[in-house]
């Protein structure tokens, strides 16, 4: 066997199908449900118990590390005060975590009620691993009832949407990443666009015509008109309104209302908004 | 484990592009010292393990770290060198190519201002992987050494 071509040639040969591989997967866009994406579902599954681990020393040490560096420059104290009040330190902020966590839980209920729409709530456990795009890994899947293209909100205003579903964990896309959109409008002048986000991580209002009366501070919030997310959810605020160029249309900025970075938990919302008539659509 | 850190760091330590790309450096790793094919599937499932957790193109990822892993067999195969340096160079090129994929993978080949402002940005990821990757090949090299594997660098 050794000495043949095929074993000379076997790393590059093997590189070269992977390749392929690797290319076929691309350029046939996995469909949802599809048979190519079932490998990657399984390794979502496989991982959840790691970034549950992780996700857990994260939420139980970030507040006691920066309690502790305060502590540090704190001179004159014994050690083995320092010591009690480490551990007086390492409880209260355990306590406080449990308190967060209970007040976040408490509001995302009260948006269950509000919105009156059948909800899952989950938790944020990981986010995406390459700079460029946005997603977030919660810690629920289809065995709680998930599935693609479920809207997730938090009290602070729209997530994004579910676009990949493991049985017991799930990734959702964020609206500030670039392939993302969605159909909102201007609550004051009513004008309609895309929310969209950029590769930079900004959110943009895109096809909003020249017209109309568009201005920073201005609430934005979902139409209801892309069948995924229900109307009147609030989505962020104009920052910048510009008129570059020739175009037909305004540069609209948005800024997000809910702050990704800080995302603990959020609501998936499972039950579909009701069908709008076409009588009713702008 | 690089993979786990990379998904659940970044999002209660937002360090961004300071954030080195650890599987990238596995995978320079891999192609300059283990030269077989499973190197090549070992990079390809890392490669597709990251397109499970990121992104939006199932593969993108896969492809280009099995392209980085090759580039970085064939420089160490022809150079007969596995120096430490040439890693170095290969982590930053390469973390600047997987960035460029990822978005031209988003945006396409459109030139928008968010496009244009992405080099730099990719610079310095680029470099923080760099900067790391003598300390990971030397984390490699000591597991390697502890369970008694043999790093196969050169011409066999």
């Amino acid at each position: 066997m050794r000495g043949t071509f095929l074993w000379r040639h076997r790393v590059v040969l093997t590189s070269g199908l992977l390749l392929l591989l690797a290319l076929h997967l691309l350029s046939a866009g996995v469909a949802p449900g599809a048979r190519a994406e079932k490998p990657s579902l399984a390794l979502m599954w496989m991982l959840k118990p790691v970034q549950n681990l992780e996700a857990n020393i994260a939420d139980d040490t970030s507040g006691f590390f920066h309690d502790y560096f305060d502590l540090v420059n704190v001179r004159g104290e014994n050690a083995e005060l320092r010591k009690q009040v480490a551990v007086l330190e390492g409880q209260r902020t355990r306590l406080a975590e449990l308190e967060v966590e209970n007040r976040h839980l408490s509001d995302l209920l009260e948006l269950r009620d509000a919105l009156a729409m059948r909800a899952v709530a989950a938790r944020v456990i990981g986010a995406d691993a390459t700079e460029q795009s946005r997603t977030l890994i919660l810690s629920a899947g289809s065995r709680g009832g998930l599935r693609r293209d479920l809207p997730v909100v938090s009290t602070e205003g729209v997530v994004g949407k579910l676009i990949a579903v493991a049985p017991n964990v799930s990734r959702v896309l964020l609206i500030n990443d670039h392939n993302s959109g969605l159909d909102a409008f201007d609550q004051r002048s009513r004008a309609r666009g895309i929310i969209a986000g950029l590769l930079n991580g900004e959110l943009t209002m895109k096809y909003v015509d020249r017209s109309e009366d568009v201005k920073p501070g201005d609430a934005v919030v979902t139409s209801g008109m892309d069948g995924i997310f229900p109307r009147g959810l609030l989505v962020g605020q104009v920052t910048r309104v510009s008129q570059e160029g020739p175009g037909l249309f305004l540069n609209v900025d948005i800024r997000p209302a809910a702050n990704f970075r800080k995302l603990e938990q959020v609501l998936i919302l499972t039950q579909q908004p009701p069908e709008i008539a076409p009588d009713f659509k702008g | 484990m690089a993979l786990a850190l990379e998904t659940t760091v970044p999002h209660w330590l937002p360090l961004g592009m300071l954030a080195p790309n650890l599987v990238l450096i596995l995978a320079v790793d891999l192609g300059m010292k283990h030269h077989g094919a499973l190197g090549a599937m070992l990079a390809f499932g890392m490669g597709y393990a990251i397109d499970s957790f990121s992104g939006t193109h199932l593969g993108l990822n896969a492809f280009m770290l099995t392209l980085i892993y090759v580039i970085a067999y064939g420089i160490s195969r022809y150079l007969i060198s596995t120096s430490t340096a040439i890693g170095v160079i290969l982590v930053f090129i390469g973390a600047i190519l997987t960035g460029l994929a990822n978005s031209v993978g988003s945006v396409g080949l459109e030139a928008t201002p968010a496009t244009v402002g992405i080099f730099p940005r990719l610079a310095l990821h680029g470099a923080v992987s760099a900067l790391v990757t003598p300390l990971v090949f030397s984390i490699m090299g000591s597991g390697r050494r502890m369970v008694g594997l043999r790093a196969r660098s050169v011409r066999e």
